[in-house]
């Protein structure tokens, strides 16, 4: 009998239990959930539609049309290319990262005077907006006038200069370049917080073993990694794939259709074309484009779930029953291994190393750092040397003339694009304020339920609901807001912006405070209900002031989501009114082309501030922040 | 196995002096533990033992040969750390395994050695689990499966045990004694735990802030110590510490607790030293009771087998 009974227990698992969440639970989620819905469910909702439906933009009459606006868009030729172009931008930008972050991380994980600095510097390029870095980067690139020219210029190579982003190739290249340097600290900072937890003494047993450095980079740190490379992976093709701030700025899919990728194509198929439903359908290839490549990652690198565990034998796990037996001598007598004298002598070997390490700290500083302080330079500059020919990256003068154009502007000299600076830049802070605000008042209690109770089935629907948004591209929400915009007259308003960045922010936070609050223990929850506290109050009282360093990171990075984003604020506000300071720097390469780099460059400048000084002032939060949410894009 | 010498070795980081000119021979299979309170400098010898630390001054002899010129990988020693670092992404057969494979041995020999070292530590039903499915006792072996498998110069253990429950401190203990002996290995073995120094060694090196206090076997430290120190540090109870009678300053007293008797009634020898005191508190131990007993504003521990007073009494 009992041994059927063993049996059957080996054969039918027990079900899993599923405790059943209390009321508070539920009325302490729904604010957020419900937000979600509104803001993100809402929107996708209307975009499915769209993409099952043609709209005639002259008539304006719509008829179901249910996969065909897929069939189109499988039938034209230029989404196939926009296909390879997408595989082959994401493949560049996947390695690039990986690559460069990885090299990164492995220099600011060992101990030097002045790590603290590097890293701040390291994410720099990060935390800038990407329409900020592209701004910076497509006067780089430019022809005639652009800086690596000027440089060149300068060392005496002027033979080499050239419009840098003229080829098609070259400029596919070099714009998924630029995407590198933005992301590369990102796939650092996880890879850096995946090294930071491996415990000391592997390397040194590993060392002891015999390993050399490249063996154990291979056999140690990698398999250790290898969880944190998943994330990585992940994270970093999400991001190439729904690239489009940087290709807006840059190249706008040119030279020709050399950068057109799904997002510009999806972008201009909506925007331009006005085949909303064609765009649409193209967005949602991106999604299951990003879907796949996900799923490919886990397969590639998640926990093998199939591995053969062996057979339990519980007679070994008891007490060790070693000492009843005699000690059996070696089967064969090892020789220690031979000792070869190195070539060089270990003092010569620890020099070298030393100053190989001196020069990657070097070249992670170039990398990062030089590209802004040649945009620094540049906004220092008078405004007419940065159009004079021969280029050259030396400024005749320094001057303020471009900063205070762009925060003094007077009735006069002022372009019109100046004038929107300062505005712009107040209308960035506050819609950053009150969508942290919002964010941070609702989301740590939803936070806590989903840490609390993640098994409850309803609150799992959430989170994957939270997930599924993150491989969303804006782009499929954006249109939507467009249109419930206009109906609702919110349209040009710092109210509907911020309503849309909420779209992003809320299901970012409310993901960052689950997983603050899964790393404070239960049992405070409990002291705490025990001493009489009830539900609320133990939020109020306990949970908060414990998470507060978690909400502070989940602030400081929401705002600079918030401060850096570009679509949404490019497409739902059309006047100074309501336009901030990513929107404002795009439209300096819109209207004059050549007059107003100088006031262009000291906006940019003012534009990255915020994130540089959050960088250097909250390196610890925005690390934080970055960990505990790590999906910025 | 090699014998090793440590000459005059010192250890700074920065302006902090973490060994000040420690020296030790340590003869080919020796077992030799490190003794001393945390932050004493005992972790950092060992490694610069191992090679993991540079040392600042002085010279490390493996078999009368100098070692300066060869980093941890050159020195063919095994470690066995505290938290056991096993690598999580490998069976307990790779992590075995694996020194003798970075020595790039024929395969079948890798197999024989691994498939004794497992059966030296009942580890054969386990090789092809990972260590995350172990318990702590099993990981403990793999890790000591680990270092011995391959012939190293010396077998160091920085607190192996520390991370066990008091059972099976107790019975690893003997077991690694036992292996040690009889594989004729050099140990160097670092605890902060006086009775484990005592119960393993063949010598104790006691050490206090980077200092070597004394380096002699266990019954010659705790009989003879040659400081206060050492003296206070070895045995438990702590030995008491009492002024000497006569009113000399300069002289103390050390007595240990087993050495306090209980004198019914104030009637001691006359040549044997005697206090008077009142008794504060009684701890029974099992075998023997602890005594705390007052005397002039101080405590002394006594211990007795029988006892017919409660505290309080004098």
């Amino acid at each position: 009998m009992a041994l059927i009974d063993q049996h059957e227990a080996t054969v039918l698992p027990p079900r899993r239990y599923r405790p059943r969440p209390p009321l508070f639970a539920y009325l302490a989620s729904s604010p957020t959930l419900l937000m979600v819905v509104l803001v993100v469910g809402l929107p996708l909702v209307y975009s499915i539609w769209l993409v099952l439906h043609r709209a005639n933009p002259i008539t304006r009459k719509t008829t179901f049309a249910g996969l065909s606006n897929f069939r189109n868009i499988f039938k034209d030729p230029a989404f196939w290319e926009a296909f390879g172009r997408t595989l082959y931008f994401t493949g560049f930008a996947l390695i690039g990262t990986t690559v460069i972050g990885m090299a990164i991380a492995l220099v600011l994980n060992k101990a030097f005077f002045g790590r603290g600095f590097m890293r701040s510097v390291m994410l720099v390029p990060w935390a800038m907006a990407p329409v900020s870095v592209a701004v910076l980067w497509s006067f780089i690139y430019a022809g005639d006038v652009g800086t690596l020219n000027a440089a060149l210029n300068d060392l005496g190579l002027g033979a080499w200069t050239q419009a840098w982003l003229g080829d098609g190739n070259r400029a596919l290249n070099l714009v998924a370049l630029t995407h590198v340097w933005n992301q590369a600290p990102l796939t650092a900072l996880l890879l850096l917080a995946g090294l930071q937890s491996m415990p000391a003494s592997l390397h040194k047993a590993a060392m002891l073993d015999g390993a050399g450095p490249v063996g154990r980079f291979f056999r140690i740190t990698l398999p250790w990694l290898r969880p944190s490379l998943l994330f990585v992976c992940i994270i970093a093709t999400i991001n190439a794939l729904m690239a489009f701030d940087i290709i807006w700025i840059m190249t706008r899919g040119g030279p020709g259709q050399a950068t057109t990728v799904f997002a510009w194509l999806g972008y201009v198929y909506s925007f331009q074309f006005l085949r909303f439903g064609e765009g649409a359908a193209m967005l949602y290839v991106l999604t299951a484009l990003s879907f796949a490549c996900a799923i490919v990652f886990v397969l590639l690198l998640g926990p093998s779930r199939w591995r053969r565990r062996a057979q339990a034998d519980t007679a070994n796990a008891g007490a060790p029953n070693v000492a009843e037996a005699a000690v059996k001598a070696r089967p064969v007598t090892l020789e220690p291994p031979k000792y070869k004298a190195p070539l060089l002598p270990r003092r010569a070997r620890r020099l070298l190393a030393k100053a190989l390490f001196r020069l990657a700290v070097l070249m992670i500083f170039l990398w990062s750092a030089v590209p802004v302080l040649m945009l620094l330079n540049m906004s220092l500059t008078p405004a007419t040397d940065l159009i004079r020919t021969p280029a050259s990256i030396i400024p005749s003068a320094l001057t303020l003339d471009n900063f205070r154009e762009v925060l003094f502007p007077d009735g006069g000299t002022t372009s019109t694009q100046s004038k929107r600076v300062p505005i712009s830049l107040m209308n960035s802070f506050i819609v950053g304020t009150f969508t942290v605000l919002i964010a941070i008042a609702l989301t740590p209690f939803a936070g806590y339920v989903f840490a609390r109770w993640p098994r409850a089935r309803s609150f799992q629907i959430g989170l994957w609901g939270i997930l599924f948004t993150r491989m969303t591209p804006a782009l499929t929400l954006v249109l939507p807001f467009f249109v419930i915009y206009r109906g609702l007259g919110i349209i040009d308003t710092r109210t509907g912006l911020v309503i849309a960045h909420l779209s992003i922010l809320l299901p970012l936070i409310a993901w960052m405070m689950k997983s603050t609050f899964e790393s404070v223990p239960q049992s405070l929850d409990r002291a705490a209900i025990v001493d009489g506290c009830s539900r609320f109050q133990m939020m109020i009282r306990v949970m908060i002031p414990v998470i507060r360093p978690g909400l502070v990171a989940a602030a400081i990075f929401g705002f600079l989501v918030s401060w850096n984003e570009f679509l949404f604020a490019m497409i739902l506000t059309s006047t100074p009114d309501a336009q901030t300071i990513p929107v404002v720097l795009s439209g300096y390469l819109q209207q004059a082309r050549f007059h107003e780099y100088g006031p262009m460059f000291a906006a940019s400048v003012l534009s990255i501030l915020p994130p540089v000084i959050i960088a250097f002032v909250f390196q610890r939060y925005l690390v934080q922040g970055a960990l505990s949410g790590a999906v910025k894009g | 196995m090699s014998s090793i010498n440590v000459e005059n070795v010192r250890k700074d980081y920065g302006g902090v002096k973490a060994l000040h000119s420690v020296s030790l021979d340590i003869k080919d299979g020796e077992f030799v533990s490190l003794l001393g309170p945390s932050g004493c400098g005992k972790s950092t010898l060992l490694y610069c033992v191992a090679g993991l630390e540079e040392i600042s001054g002085g010279r490390v002899l493996f078999n009368g040969n100098d070692v300066a010129d060869r980093g941890a990988r050159e020195r063919n020693i095994a470690l066995v750390f505290q938290d056991y670092a096993l690598y999580p992404h490998m069976s307990v057969r790779e992590n075995i395994a694996f020194p003798l494979r970075r020595q790039k041995l024929d395969s079948a020999l890798v197999t024989k050695q691994v498939n004794w070292a497992a059966e030296l530590l009942g580890l054969t039903g386990l090789l092809d689990r990972s260590p995350s499915d172990l318990s702590g006792g099993q990981r403990q072996r793999v890790a000591v499966g680990r270092a011995i498998v391959r012939n190293p110069a010396a077998l160091l253990m920085d607190e192996p045990l520390s991370n066990l429950d008091a059972g099976l401190r107790v019975h690893m203990r003997t077991e690694i004694k036992r292996l040690a002996r009889e594989l004729g290995l050099t140990v160097l073995f670092v605890t902060h735990d006086q009775e484990e120094a005592m119960v393993m060694s063949d010598r104790i090196a006691v050490l206090s802030n980077g200092h070597l206090q004394q380096f002699d076997d266990p019954m010659t430290v705790y009989r003879n110590p040659i400081n206060r120190f050492v003296a206070e540090f070895i045995g438990s109870p702590k030995m008491n510490i009492l002024p000497a009678p006569n009113g000399n300053a300069k002289i103390i007293i050390g007595a240990r607790p087993h050495d306090m008797n209980l004198v019914k009634d104030g009637k001691a020898n006359t040549d044997d030293f005697a206090v008077t005191g009142t008794l504060a508190m009684v701890e029974p131990a099992g075998h023997v009771y602890f005594l705390d007993v007052e005397v002039g504003g101080t405590l002394v521990k006594a211990t007795t087998a029988d006892i017919g007073w409660s505290a309080g009494r004098r």
